[in-house]
């Protein structure tokens, strides 16, 4: 019972993972906690090395003061966000239920646990919980940012919005502004969410690792806009905040990709899996190896996701818009469409939308596809995945025109950092 | 000189066993610090002439996954290129090389999602002459997560102090704590200052030196010591074996060993205090005779099947087994009420009754029957028994093991016969009062309803993970 529960934990981050870096052309891998890299609930927290804050709150929690095992699972989280080591999830879990018994209206406890949910892919349990944590103590601007990224994950955009909108009026923090950045660009307006991140790294926040990250977001939105040079010196600046900060260099990656050097991207994404062999970094390794001709090795690295995908089925999970992707683009179509389905039942976003399109359009629905395509895009999103995954969609509808803007709009925006999909819009295009 | 072991170091094999067993039984899971962690210890013992070091590994299954195109030649090759790489002895200022001790093992274990796991243990030893400052540093595999520690091992002739702990709650990183309050290990540096003196360890984290019986192999721990010492003094074995008793009779109260069974097998054939005795024999002798099974298995067929692969069938055969049982006393239970269609007048004398009506007598039916429930009790044995049993093993002192799994087993089977008696006797109080006839009648068919919905959910439970 306990290794199933542990287990569950270890799939659930790697989907949290997968889930939150659906659109891979882009370093933004999501507003919310991103299981590496990624916002905290509140920013609260004293500025101190996360491994002397948790050895601290470790001993005050162990001397009986059980009031700070809220912030002890706060700094577990943030533990995940700089390592990728998931083990730390089971440790809050246990923290915060043990909390929640206690007080069943610890607001505190109640942010975390909904910061957890959420990073655990459970975007309608972070939702519950967060509204809980905002009853247990009205006016409390705490459970705000988690409750805004459950709103953003379940295609709640209005919603969402509105309550960005009380958090920045009270609270311009880099967590509000790096939220406000990824609304933006959702609706397809970069320079507004390059302002705004600009405006977050220029906040700050308590621990490195916030910089780092808010500036490698900042990469991925220079890189979307085609200024090359913008988007080194970002990512370059989050790993002098954070040395071989894997979303950092992942962005380096896919920097190198764009700026067509194919042999350093697949060097700079092979370091990336050594360390930290997530789905979404093996994908990027494996595809820039298909792009580069190196086509047994590209396969057999994306075998590696494949495996990944056997832990995930094992536990019983399968509501993963990044597997799904992955399954429609190299594996069995019919599964991808079975996991795009699953993936929007339980969060429906724009972005299970364009999984579920695309795998529909994969597996020989381009009209489906396309459908959905357009319920993904409704917003405006300039994704260059998405545009692409329209644009193929289109042009298999028969639909040329739009097909071939839609790939135009996708190359402007960032598909040479994918240069496999930027292959074959360029081929479609032709 | 004989060394003295305190109860303490007597409970450590307890402890670890009991550790065991609250981290279950060894069925295929996600690693517990995640699957792409690389887990590696490295235990430093110094002796007058040399510095023993023991390297452990444990690749989780996507690490492991990553080099499926290897075979374990490569695989080893390149582990210990990345061991002389970055697994750095200082000696009072110099570096000095490892070099390899003893024959490498690499296992793979089953790991989750029907993938496996890496495990490597590689021996190393470095030859120095009286050593005064040590430095250990492992640096490989930068940047994984996982449990990294250096620890410190005693060692005959020299008395050492550490700057890390000797503590090793892994057993060498075949289990991790599941404490929430307390890290994994990240000890990368380990700085010894090394004396002559009789194998003493003076490390943070234990309250006083831990004394080594020093055979200098750099493979020693309490558990391995206790064995020893407990084979040189008897004072000793008697409390290993009554702890081992204890230990099993307290076991036996944990969820899962059959109480609910045997009770209800007593109630539903209305035993008696020799049934209930009979049963408990039972469950000792299937208890003990599994864990030898399964040891033996860990030991001699360990290239053939894993102990682990071993456990799912145990519990389909143990599941199978009650609910034969179970519906062997439903079926007596439907002919005894039968009989009474044709015998009102013998309500209370049912065994007597059945006699009547059947060819053979009531205690042969219940003795198989009893056979039949103490081997399904007894057939699954508990992981930690078996810990106990391989460490003893690979202390050579392999009689030491056996008995003490005996005691175990019989401290398991005293809770369950005692159980079983107070069963009985409750049974008889019940017959005593004066309640009415149809009530008590029908107890019996409940339990063996009970038993056979319990077999029931046993064998459910099992099938899935046996296909």
């Amino acid at each position: 019972m306990r290794a199933r529960r542990l287990f569950a934990v270890v799939l659930s981050f790697a989907v949290a993972v997968a889930v939150f870096s659906a659109t891979r052309g882009d370093e933004r891998a999501a507003a919310g906690p991103p299981s590496v890299g990624g916002l905290a609930s509140d920013d609260l927290r004293p500025s101190a090395d996360t491994d002397a804050r948790i050895a601290a709150l470790q001993r005050d929690v162990r001397a009986g003061r059980t009031a700070a095992a809220p912030a002890l699972a706060d700094a577990y989280l943030q533990k995940v966000r700089e390592t990728g080591d998931a083990s730390f999830y089971t440790r809050a879990d246990t923290l915060l239920r043990e909390a929640l018994a206690r007080n069943r209206f610890d607001a505190d406890a109640l942010v975390e646990a909904a910061t957890l949910a959420a990073a655990r892919h459970d975007f309608r349990g972070a939702l519950a919980l967060a509204q809980r944590a905002r009853a247990a103590q009205p006016g409390t601007l705490a459970p705000l940012p988690i409750l805004v990224d459950s709103l953003v994950e379940l295609g709640r955009y209005g919603a969402a919005e509105r309550a960005l909108q009380r958090l920045v009026d009270l609270k311009p923090n880099l967590t509000a502004y790096a939220r406000i950045s990824y609304i933006r660009e959702l609706y397809g307006d970069l320079p507004g969410a390059i302002d705004a991140i600009e405006r977050a790294v220029s906040a700050g926040g308590p621990v490195p690792e916030n910089v780092a990250y808010v500036q490698s977001l900042l990469g991925g939105l220079e890189l979307a806009r085609g200024r090359l040079g913008a988007a080194r010196h970002a990512y370059d600046a989050a790993l002098a905040a954070m040395p071989s900060y894997a979303p950092a260099a992942a962005g380096r990656a896919r920097l190198a990709a764009a700026e067509g050097d194919l042999p350093d991207a697949i060097a700079r994404w092979r370091r990336v899996v050594d360390r930290l062999p997530l789905p979404e970094y093996v994908i990027g390794l494996g595809e820039t190896e298909l792009a580069a001709g190196r086509r047994a090795a590209g396969l057999r690295d994306l075998e590696l996701v494949r495996a990944q995908q056997k832990l995930l089925a094992g536990a019983g999970v399968n509501t993963d818009v990044e597997l799904a992707i992955f399954e429609a683009d190299h594996g069995s179509r019919a599964r991808g469409v079975r996991l795009a389905h699953a993936a929007w039942s339980n969060a429906p976003s724009i972005r299970s939308a364009d999984a579920l399109g695309w795998a529909l359009t994969r597996a020989g629905r381009p009209e489906a596809g396309l459908r959905w395509a357009h319920r993904a895009l409704r917003l405006g999103t300039l994704d260059p995945s998405m545009r692409y995954h329209a644009g193929i969609a289109a042009l298999a509808a028969g639909r040329t025109d739009e097909g071939r803007s839609q790939l135009r709009l996708a190359i402007a925006h960032g598909l040479a950092a994918q240069p496999l999909h930027l292959a074959r819009a360029r081929e479609a295009l032709r | 000189m004989t060394p003295k072991i305190s109860v303490r170091r007597a409970l450590a094999i307890l402890v670890a066993g009991l550790i065991a067993c609250l981290v279950g039984p060894a069925v295929a899971s996600a690693h517990p610090l995640g699957n792409f962690s690389i887990n590696h210890l490295a235990e430093v013992s110094v002796s007058p002439d040399r510095v023993d070091v023991h390297y452990v590994l444990d690749q989780a299954e996507i690490p492991t996954f990553q080099e499926r195109d290897l075979s374990d030649g490569e695989v080893l090759a390149r582990k210990r290129a990345e061991v002389d790489k970055r697994l750095v002895l200082t000696v009072d200022g110099r570096k000095v090389a490892l070099v390899a001790a003893g024959k490498p093992v690499l296992t793979h274990p089953a790991g989750a999602g029907g993938l496996h796991t890496t495990r490597l243990e590689l021996p190393l030893r470095a030859m120095v002459s009286s050593p005064g400052r040590v430095e250990l540093r492992d640096d490989t595999f930068p940047g994984r997560v996982g449990w990294h520690a250096v620890v410190p091992r005693p060692a005959a002739g020299t008395a050492v102090r550490s700057d890390v702990p000797a503590a090793d709650p892994t057993n060498r990183l075949r289990r991790y704590p599941q404490d929430a309050l307390s890290s994994p290990a990240d000890v990368r540096v380990a700085n010894l200052a090394v004396a002559p003196g009789d194998g003493t360890l003076d490390a943070p984290g234990s309250d006083r030196a831990i004394s080594g019986g020093g055979d200098g192999e750099g493979r020693e721990d309490v558990l391995s010591r206790a064995f020893s010492d407990a084979a040189a003094g008897k004072g000793v074995l008697l409390v290993l074996l009554l702890t081992a008793f204890a230990w099993g009779a307290l076991h036996a109260l944990s969820p899962g060993h059959g109480k609910a069974m045997v009770a209800a097998y007593l109630v539903g054939t209305r035993g008696t205090a020799r049934h209930a005795v009979a049963l408990g024999a039972t469950v000792t002798v299937t208890h003990t005779a599994g864990v030898f099974l399964l040891g033996v298995v860990a030991l001699g067929l360990s290239e053939y099947i894993l102990p682990e692969d071993l456990y799912p069938w145990l519990n389909l055969i143990s599941g199978l087994m009650v609910l034969g049982v179970g519906a062997y006393v439903l079926r007596k239970n439907v002919l005894r009420r039968r009989a009474h269609h044709h015998h009102h007048h013998h309500d209370h004398d049912h065994d007597h009754d059945h006699g009547h009506h059947h060819h053979h007598g009531p205690d042969e039916l219940s003795w198989r029957g009893i056979l039949a429930m103490g081997t399904a009790a007894g057939i699954i044995p508990c992981p930690s028994a078996l810990v106990v049993l391989l460490g003893a093993v690979a202390q050579g002192e392999i009689a030491l093991g056996m008995l003490m799994i005996v005691a175990f087993s019989v401290g398991l089977a005293a809770t369950l016969t005692i159980l079983g008696l107070a069963v009985v006797s409750a049974g008889r109080a019940i017959t005593r009062l004066n309640i009415p006839a149809g009530f008590v009648t029908a107890i019996p068919a409940l339990s063996a309803l009970l038993i056979v919905g319990v077999g029931l959910v046993l064998t459910l439970q099992a099938v899935p993970r046996v296909a």
